[in-house]
């Protein structure tokens, strides 16, 4: 058996609508280990995006324990979380979310920028990641000048920059048509076979099929 | 990375030209607002600073008590300054001095330049370098004078040593340069272009060695150890001590406040220029903010579209703290832009700045200090323009804004409506306070004088035109330019020779009330349009007048109740009242003047007034005019002012604030309105899809432009609200200072409400308009 990367313990999100209180995630409890490939299924609303920020450390669970690499993240501090999953997380977006302003090259630059790294060292790795994305040619363009599938590609360059142990990849192909669609899945599977735990969130079955794991979500629960 | 930060914003720059247009320029407008402003301040401020020994220098002027109250007069007696420089331990220098003007001719060139009679200590007390001549030989003989080099330049030309030349001065007096000093800065408030040994004035005039004149300037050095306090305590007892009296105090006055703390009010120093250097100050600091705030607004309402890049870079690792530098580096960098472009403004308005504050102020940007000033300004305006929405954006959950979710605005709409608010508080309190100083000045410009100021000329008296004043007057009068011809020892606007100790018949309490004295010729009153109450004026026949005066009606008032005329007033002669004046406004023309009293006597007359003749257009008058002078008085260049030109010249102080505030009050407005455009166009873009809904459910374009609209006017509405106190309370104050002054109307609330109102209306509708037309298909199809 591999390592454990995180592992969720009856852990829950409950929000305040008013006077009632809804239960987003219900009782979770879900190991992963490094190397797996684990696709969320579910309607929409099932609480899949929810589950991926709250693992991805964008969002907290309100209770129970969640465990990354052996350390406590639901009692940690902010600035450690931050630090946490700055070193060891990428996310693609299904809406890509790359900065309008900045090129193809500087959106892919921008987690090094977060994590300190020294300029030369910047350079290398950022040429590297447009070599083995065949983007070279499109370093200069902003996202505007793309299509939706090179978009997708660049946000995925931008979360593997930083050599993270996870992705968190919300509907990655969400806004893709089939062709793109493919490819993408084709790029996480082999990234996956290289040793990235990916955490997937979609409608597709056939995009499902990709991963070694299939997880249902309904109302915020496991099913 | 923060090249990443620059690249980022110059980008953002370019890709919100709209935005950036209106957040460069309101803060360019703020920022060259502010910097023509401290060009100004820094000019007042430095006056007299040129001068070394800036902690050493006094004026000594005098309080005096009239009826219970202190005045305060820039003369002091003749003796004073040797006294105090004998009797006065800490003393090391001084000179009473006397101004006068010259008329120097060298060949048939000729110049008038003011300077003072001044005794040797003069030289060391304002440190004055010579360029030709010694400093301790400059006063060796009564013939001496020393000149400035700018005169020196336009008698005998450039690179000319002039050391022993002798000078023609007043066409009769013969003087000897014995010194070229450097030429003094422009923004001194003692200004001179000559000095003569002080003794050449005094000599043969017996008044100048008694105490009970006042008519000399008084200047003192204190030597470095002395105590400020203690040599003050005595200078105010000296004048007891040598006259046994004490209703007068002579004092000393710094340097450092001779030009902006130069007010007294019952012998209290009350401000002067200081206020107005105060309050520009404050104005340019409220514009500052109001371009701040503009940036503020601006940045903060285009915050969701920068929303989804706070939430993809926290999404990436990025702390809040580096969002925050983020944001304000961009803010800095719009900054620098704006002031680059001030710098721009500057250069095309300073030259008419200087028009408007008659000035010589340049940019200096070789100069550090204002370098330093710009600077500073800079990066104040842009940290603290760009703080607010560096947090405010910084603050965004990478959730929420991720998701797509609408960024919760309820507080930062909160703070931008407030801004607003302040925004337009400020404008209309600028809009009220220009019509009240533009009010009061009419009001004041309007006041009824007691003469007529019109079809006035003056001119002074010079060479020998008293002599020839028969014939001058008879071949002006000939001329029918001219339709009378008046005298006087005094000029008709302003204060002069005055006194008090008068009694009269039926008269008690004489003893301080300060009267007015005049000399004047017969044709005097007419000549200025003075109004005979009672009684009769002057006659053409001087020996039949020569006991009779004429009085103001405050002081028949004075000398009791009953006609005036034929009651005598005794002063070293006894004289018969045969005529009472109406009161005239002279001096202080806010206040009430105090009385007058004629004499008939001509031949000390400073000053000669020619009434024109209205039909005679006035250049081919001055011809005419200059054409009798040249003739009978061929030494002396024709000089002449118009006598309602030296009038409005008295309002030049309010008429300056009345300018500045008009200029702020629109730039305030323009700023105001900037950020107002934005905030429409930005809540336009935010509501097109409710628009959008709404035309379809059947809204009319007017409907909507109501609806868009109304938000803004109620801020507008709330802003009059809140600054009308604030104006009235501040105007009310000002206008405390002015014994003649208007009453504060009401409809003037009502004028600077609907002006705001409209303001704010057009420029909103124009965005709502917009909104209102589009198609609403094109704002639904986005989503």
């Amino acid at each position: 058996m591999k390592n454990k990367l995180l592992s969720l313990n009856i852990a829950s999100k409950t929000v305040n609508l008013g006077s009632h209180k809804i239960a987003l995630l219900d009782k979770i409890d879900l190991q992963v280990h490094e190397g797996e490939f684990i696709s969320l299924m579910g309607p929409s609303g099932s609480g899949k995006s929810t589950l991926l920020n709250c693992i991805g450390m964008l969002d907290r669970f309100t209770d129970g324990g969640y465990t990354f690499l052996g350390e406590p993240v639901h009692s940690m501090k902010e600035k450690n979380r931050s630090r946490l999953y700055k070193e060891y997380i990428g996310f693609v977006f299904q809406a890509y979310h790359l900065i309008d302003e900045l090129t193809v090259y500087e959106n892919i630059e921008t987690p090094l920028l977060y994590k300190n790294i020294k300029s030369s060292e910047r350079k290398a790795m950022v040429a590297d990641m447009l070599d083995r994305f065949n983007i070279v040619g499109k370093k200069d363009l902003f996202p505007m000048q793309l299509s939706g599938g090179q978009q997708q590609l660049v946000g995925i360059a931008r979360a593997l920059i930083g050599k993270p142990k996870l992705i968190l990849a919300d509907e990655p192909t969400g806004n893709l048509n089939s062709k793109q669609s493919d490819e993408i899945m084709e790029l996480f599977a082999q990234l996956n076979e290289e040793g990235v735990t990916i955490i997937q969130a979609t409608h597709s079955e056939s995009n499902a099929a990709y991963g070694s794991r299939i997880i249902n979500l309904l109302d915020g629960k496991i099913v | 990375m923060i090249l990443n930060y620059i690249k980022i914003a110059f980008r953002t720059l370019f890709k919100n030209k709209g935005y950036s247009f209106l957040n460069i320029f309101g803060l360019a407008i703020g920022i060259t607002c502010a910097s023509l402003i401290f060009l100004w301040v820094e000019d007042e401020v430095s006056f007299d600073s040129n001068f070394p020994k800036q902690d050493q220098v006094y004026y000594v002027p005098t309080h005096q008590e009239y009826d219970g109250e202190w005045r305060t007069f820039n003369s002091t007696p003749g003796p004073l300054a040797e006294a105090m420089k004998t009797e006065i331990p800490g003393i090391d220098k001084a000179t009473p001095t006397k101004q006068a003007d010259f008329l120097f001719t060298v060949g048939d060139h000729a110049i008038n330049r003011s300077g003072r009679y001044v005794n040797a200590d003069f030289i060391d007390i304002f440190s004055l370098n010579f360029i030709e001549g010694h400093k301790d030989q400059a006063f060796n003989t009564p013939e001496a004078i020393v000149i400035t080099q700018e005169t020196a330049e336009e008698l005998f030309g450039k690179d000319t040593k002039v050391l022993g030349k002798t000078l023609r001065v007043n066409n009769k007096d013969n003087y000897q340069i014995s010194g070229v000093i450097e030429n003094l800065p422009k923004n001194i408030t003692f200004p001179f272009n000559w000095i003569a040994p002080y003794e050449r004035y005094t000599k043969g005039k017996e008044f100048t060695k008694e105490y009970g004149s006042f008519f000399a300037d008084t200047f003192v050095a204190l030597s470095p150890e002395a105590h400020f306090e203690t040599v003050d305590a005595q200078v105010r007892n000296l004048l007891e001590q040598k006259t046994g009296e004490s209703d007068s105090k002579a004092f000393l006055h710094a340097i450092t406040d001779w030009h902006l703390r130069d007010k007294f009010e019952n012998g209290k120093q009350v401000g002067g220029g200081i206020l107005y250097v105060r309050l520009f100050t404050i104005i340019a600091l409220i514009i500052l903010l109001i371009a701040c705030i503009n940036f503020m607004n601006l940045s903060t309402a285009r915050s969701e579209k920068r929303a989804n890049e706070v939430g993809v870079r926290k999404a990436m690792g990025s702390g809040r703290s580096r969002l925050i530098f983020q944001f304000i580096t961009e803010a800095l960098i719009l900054a620098f832009i704006a002031t680059l472009v001030s710098i721009l403004l500057l250069f095309l308005l300073l030259p008419q700045f200087n028009l408007i504050i008659a000035k010589d102020l340049v940019l200096g940007l070789s100069n550090p200090v204002h370098l330093l000033v710009l600077l500073g300004i800079t990066l104040v305006c842009g940290v603290f323009a760009g703080l607010y929405p560096a947090f405010y954006l910084s603050s965004f959950k990478p959730v929420e804004v991720l998701k797509g979710l609408k960024v919760t605005q309820g507080s930062a709409s909160f703070i931008r409506k407030g801004l607003v608010v302040g925004q337009f508080t400020i404008s209309i309190v600028f809009i009220i306070s220009t019509i009240l100083v533009y009010q009061q000045i009419q009001h004041v410009k309007n006041r009824d004088l007691g003469y007529n100021k019109e079809q006035l000329i003056s001119l002074n008296v010079n060479g020998n035109m008293i002599e020839k004043f028969d014939i001058i007057k008879q071949d002006l009068l000939k001329t029918g330019a001219i339709t009378s011809v008046g005298l006087s020892n005094s000029e008709l606007l302003s204060g002069g020779n005055n006194g008090s100790g008068l009694e009269w018949t039926g008269g008690t309490n004489t003893e301080d009330v300060l009267i007015s004295f005049r000399y004047v010729n017969s044709d005097f009153l007419k000549t200025v349009g003075m109004e005979l109450v009672e009684g009769r004026g002057f006659s053409e026949n001087k020996e039949k007048d020569s006991s009779s005066v004429l009085i103001t009606e405050s002081f028949a008032k004075l000398m009791g109740t009953g006609s005036a005329i034929g009651k005598q007033v005794m002063r070293d002669d006894v004289y018969t009242v045969i005529g009472v004046v109406r009161d005239y406004q002279y001096g202080d023309m806010y206040g009430q003047s105090d009385p007058v009293l004629f004499h008939n006597y001509h031949e000390e007359s400073s000053f000669m007034y020619l009434k024109t003749n209205p039909k005679i257009a006035p250049n081919e008058m001055l011809t005419l005019v200059e054409g009798v002078l040249k003739h009978h008085n061929p030494a002396f260049p024709f000089e002449y002012k118009f006598v309602d030109d030296t009038f409005n010249n008295k309002f030049k102080s309010e008429q300056l604030v009345g300018k500045l505030s008009q200029i702020f009050a629109i730039l305030a407005i323009l700023i105001s309105c900037l950020g107002l455009f934005g905030l429409a166009a930005y809540t336009a873009e935010q509501r097109s899809k409710e628009i959008g809904v709404r035309k379809v459910l059947g809204a009319s374009v007017s409907g909507i432009v109501r609806l868009l609209s109304k938000d803004f006017l109620k801020l507008v509405g709330l802003a009059i609200i809140i600054a009308i106190p604030i104006a009235w309370y501040s105007m009310h104050n000002w206008l405390q200072a002015y014994a003649y002054r208007i009453e504060i109307n009401w409809w003037i609330f009502v004028i600077a409400g609907v002006v705001a109102i409209l303001i704010a209306l057009v420029t909103v509708s124009f965005q709502a308009i917009k909104a209102a037309l589009a198609n609403p298909v094109d704002s639904l199809k986005t989503e």
